[in-house]
């Protein structure tokens, strides 16, 4: 999904070259022919070769707006079982917003080098689902999909379009950018952590989710590198994960004894700390 | 870190930077302004449109004239919707985005001129005669016919020295004929429909 937007940049520079007017149709010349554009889309809706998916933000969003489609709810399937599944991996994996917090975190680092104070307030996270009630209550009573205006990938897909498009991103710029001022000077990935409706809904969805980080407690050496490298507070050193963990992998990467692994817990089978 | 030293190159960098971030936010620049937007085809009526809308930006990626604008610096209700400024770039009666749209706030309509005339109502003409220079004398022009997809249908001209006349029930409200009209002032607008004008469905 996330080679989409480059995906695009390629069909618009073949049609401004004057290639074909629809070159995923025209241009792969072995696939068959859909009769419309076989990739569109960002994150937030994205059509690929006939399949349909939706972020369930964006369902959440139509039925509040008080009317209904299976196609709406079938274009979320996909989203909610790989996240009831795999956990928050959304936030970690396929969010484009996730560049612009690993940005934001290197600000930081470098703030810090030149003697610049940021603070690093901690808002509860539950605070996401009061964002995510109020714009579908927005949603409800003003009958606008105005959740896409507040949630990144959305923004950002449409900016990235904006940009190649027309040369020029708007508002959504601004609002991507105080984001990155929030989360670089007042809180560390803030805004994901305390605020975004679709990751308040990934939060919830990734309760059931049996891919867990997993500590292997002999070989711990309680460095606490995977503490300090986590952008969402959690704690795999103390074996402190909630449903916040966006099973980014970097505590497993930066763990100098591998003493964590991301693992399917279930079945059984695997006892904690195995590695799979 | 010192904040007090402005030397050449620290003001220039500046100014570069402040220049650059707002060419990005400035948001799309149309070439000529028009007094309304239109929705795209097939569009849902006022209201529905808003409520199914997810603006996502399929519509204008898959656009091939990139006359589907998005434009975020707008009310909530109307920021980063899709809209068709005709007098800036018309739409071309494609309908791939009505194939793409997921929410079916564009309802899907095949490519059938014979379909599209019947189906399709982004807004009605409004010819004024004051400015065609057709009809004030100051011109020979009939591009409105020229470009138009319904020409002899929604525009045809007629006298001995051509003039257009348009035919609100016949016209698709594409807004070729806005585009290509010469004149400053669009001598013809198409308007957006209102409740009251609203196409049966």
């Amino acid at each position: 999904m996330l080679l989409v937007p480059l995906l695009h940049l390629i069909q618009n520079v073949a049609d401004s070259a004057g290639v074909t007017t629809s070159p995923w149709t025209g241009w792969v010349r072995g696939l068959p022919s859909l009769g419309r554009p076989a990739a569109s889309g960002a994150p937030w809706s994205v059509g690929l070769y006939g399949l349909e998916l939706l972020d369930p933000l964006a369902t959440l969003g139509l039925l509040a707006a008080r009317s209904f489609s299976w196609s709406w709810l079938l274009g979320a399937v996909p989203a909610v079982v790989l996240v009831v599944f795999l956990g928050r991996y959304f936030c970690g994996w396929i969010c484009p917003y996730a560049l612009v917090v690993g940005a934001s975190n290197a600000a930081r680092s470098l703030l810090a080098k030149l003697g610049v104070r940021t603070y690093d307030l901690k808002v509860p996270p539950a605070t996401a689902y009061g964002v995510l009630l109020i714009l579908l209550l927005a949603t409800a009573v003003t009958g606008q999909q105005v959740a896409s205006l507040f949630y990144p990938p959305a923004v950002i897909g449409r900016a990235l379009g904006k940009v190649i498009l027309f040369g020029s991103a708007g508002a959504g710029a601004v609002f991507i950018g105080a984001l990155f001022l929030f989360d670089t000077f007042v809180s560390r990935a803030g805004f994901c952590r305390s605020f975004c409706p679709g990751g308040a809904v990934f939060r919830l969805l990734s309760i059931p989710s049996p891919v867990k980080v997993v500590r292997h407690a002999p070989a711990c050496t309680n460095c606490g590198a995977c503490d300090v490298v986590c952008n969402f507070a959690q704690s795999p050193m103390t074996d402190r994960l909630d449903q916040d963990c966006e099973r980014c992998g970097k505590c497993v990467a930066v763990c100098p004894t591998d003493a964590l692994g991301l693992v399917l817990i279930g079945g059984g089978k695997k006892s904690p700390g195995a590695r799979t | 870190m010192k904040w007090g030293k402005w030397d050449r190159r620290r003001v220039l960098s500046a100014v570069l930077g402040l220049f650059s971030f707002s060419a990005l936010t400035a948001g799309l620049r149309v070439r000529r302004a028009s007094a309304e937007w239109l929705r795209p085809p097939g569009a849902l009526p006022p209201g529905d449109f808003e409520a199914a809308c997810i603006r996502c930006f399929r519509c204008a990626e898959v656009c091939p004239p990139q006359c589907i604008r998005f434009d975020a610096w707008l009310p909530p209700a109307e920021a980063d919707t899709p809209f068709v400024v005709p007098a800036d770039r018309a739409c071309t009666l494609c309908m791939a985005c009505t194939e793409v749209c997921p929410t079916g706030a564009l309802g899907r309509i095949e490519r059938q001129p014979d379909l599209i005339a019947l189906v399709v109502k982004m807004g009605h003409p409004e010819l004024s005669k004051d400015r065609c220079l057709a009809w004030n004398g100051k011109g020979n022009c009939h591009l409105c016919h020229d470009v138009c997809p319904y020409r002899n249908q929604a525009v045809t001209l007629s006298g001995d020295r051509p003039r257009p006349e348009f035919h609100p029930s016949l016209c698709v409200g594409c807004g070729l004929c806005e585009e290509a009209c010469p004149v400053d002032d669009q001598a013809i607008r198409i308007r957006p429909l209102s409740e009251k004008t609203k196409a049966p469905s």
